[in-house]
C-alpha cells in the first residue's frame, strides 16, 4: 500500500491552519456580509414579485423574514444566516490547504468561485422568502399557492438547506484546481488513471 | 473534458450526487431510512455518553439527559458527509472491491466523527450553551464536509490505487 503522495501530505498538513484561517476571516467578514446578504436578498426577492412587500432585517446572526403588507406581529420567519453561509468556511479551508504556488489563474477561478458561492447564499436566502410565503401564513398561504407549488417551495428549501449548502464548497473547489484535485486523488487528465483491471491507461499526448 | 477518466469521474460524480440527494429526500426513504438511521446515531451517542455516567436516554430522535437534551435533526446525522464520500468512491475509476470496503470503511469512520460530534455538542450545550449554535453550524458542518473530502482523498491514493498498481 503506497503512502499518500507528497502533494497530499502537504496538503494535510496545511490543513488545520487553513480550517483556523478560514473560520477567522469568515468572523471577521461576517458582521459586513450578513447585513449586505440581507439587503441583496431582499431588493432580489422584490425583484420577482407584485407588490413588492418582501422584508429581511438580520437580528443577531438570524434573518427575520416578513411581508410589509401584513401586521408586524402577524408573522415572521426567524432563519439562521450561519447555516446559509457558513459553506465558505469548507470552502476557505480546502482552498488554502492546496500546496504550490498561486497562479493569476487560479486566483481568477478563485474569485469566480467565491461569487458562486456568494450568489448560492442569496439565492437561499430569496428562495427561503418564497418559502415562508408559501407555507408560513396558514391561511393566507394555502389560498395563495396550490398544494403542488408548496410541495415544489419544500423541494427547494431541501435543496439550497443540504444539497447546494453541504456539495457546493467541495465542487467549487474542484473547479478551482482543476485537475491538480484530481492529480492529488491520483487521476491526472486524460493520462494515465488507475483502471478496475488493476491495469494503467495511458492515452496518446495529443488526446491529452 | 467527458473522454478523460477525469471528466467521465466528475459526470459520474455529479450524476451520483444528484440521485443520492434525491433519494434521500422522497418521504418514504426519510421515513424509513432516514429517521431510523438518525434514530441510530442518537442511540449511539447515548451509549458514548453513558459511558461519562450521564444517564442518558433517547425517545425519536431527542437525546437527553438531566442536564441538557437535544434533537438530531437530518443534516445533523451524517448522510450528507456520507454521501459526498460514498459518491466519490463509487464515481472513482477503481476496483468494486476498493470501492464497496472504501464505503463501508468511509461509512464506519464518517459515524464515529459524527458520534464525537453529537457527544462534544452535548457537552457543549452543558456547560457553553450560549455556545452552542456557533459549534454545531459553524464548528462541526465544515468540519465534516472537510473530513469527507480528507478521506475521499486518502482512500483513492491509498486503497484505491494501491488496488490499481497490483
Amino acid at each position: 500500500m503506497p503512502a499518500p503522495s507528497a502533494e497530499l501530505r502537504r496538503f494535510l498538513w496545511r490543513l488545520p491552519l487553513s480550517v483556523v484561517a478560514a473560520a477567522a476571516i469568515w468572523l471577521a467578514v461576517r458582521p459586513v456580509y450578513e447585513p449586505a446578504l440581507c439587503r441583496s436578498a431582499e431588493i432580489a426577492a422584490r425583484m420577482v414579485e407584485f407588490p413588492k412587500v418582501a422584508k429581511i432585517l438580520r437580528d443577531n446572526g438570524y434573518a427575520l423574514i416578513g411581508r410589509t403588507d401584513l401586521r408586524a406581529d402577524s408573522g415572521w420567519l426567524k432563519l439562521s444566516l450561519t447555516q446559509i453561509h457558513f459553506n465558505a468556511v469548507p470552502f476557505l479551508a480546502l482552498l488554502f490547504a492546496f500546496p504550490g504556488a498561486r497562479t493569476r489563474d487560479t486566483f481568477r477561478r478563485a474569485l469566480v468561485a467565491l461569487a458562486v458561492l456568494a450568489l448560492s447564499h442569496l439565492l437561499a436566502l430569496v428562495a427561503n422568502v418564497k418559502v415562508f410565503y408559501a407555507t408560513n401564513l396558514g391561511s393566507w398561504s394555502e389560498s395563495q399557492y396550490s398544494d403542488t407549488a408548496r410541495a415544489l417551495y419544500g423541494a427547494v428549501r431541501y435543496f439550497f438547506d443540504i444539497p447546494v449548502t453541504f456539495t457546493l464548497p467541495l465542487l467549487l473547489w474542484v473547479g478551482v484546481f482543476r485537475e491538480r484535485v484530481l492529480a492529488l486523488a491520483g487521476m491526472a487528465q486524460g493520462d494515465t488513471a488507475p483502471r478496475p483491471s488493476g491495469r494503467r491507461e495511458r492515452r496518446p499526448a495529443s488526446r491529452a | 473534458m467527458v473522454a478523460t477518466p477525469a471528466g467521465r469521474f466528475i459526470v459520474k460524480y455529479l450524476a451520483a450526487l444528484l440521485v443520492g440527494f434525491v433519494l434521500l429526500a422522497l418521504k418514504p426513504v426519510n421515513d424509513h431510512l432516514v429517521n431510523p438511521y438518525t434514530t441510530f446515531v442518537a442511540h449511539q451517542a447515548r451509549v458514548a455518553l453513558n459511558l461519562f455516567g450521564e444517564g442518558a436516554t433517547v425517545r425519536d430522535q431527542v437525546l437527553s439527559s438531566p442536564r441538557f437534551s437535544v434533537r438530531i435533526f437530518n443534516g445533523c446525522n451524517g448522510l450528507e458527509a456520507i454521501l459526498i464520500f460514498a459518491c466519490g468512491v463509487l464515481a472513482f475509476p477503481a476496483s468494486w472491491r476498493s470501492r464497496l470496503l472504501g464505503v463501508l470503511a468511509g461509512l464506519v469512520a464518517i459515524q464515529l466523527v459524527n458520534v464525537v460530534r453529537v457527544v462534544s455538542l452535548f457537552y457543549v450545550g452543558v456547560f457553553k450553551p450560549q455556545w452552542f449554535a456557533a459549534s454545531h453550524i459553524f464548528v462541526w458542518q465544515s468540519l465534516i464536509i472537510v473530513f469527507a473530502v480528507v478521506l475521499w482523498l486518502l482512500w483513492a491514493q491509498r486503497y484505491a490505487l494501491a488496488g490499481a498498481q497490483r
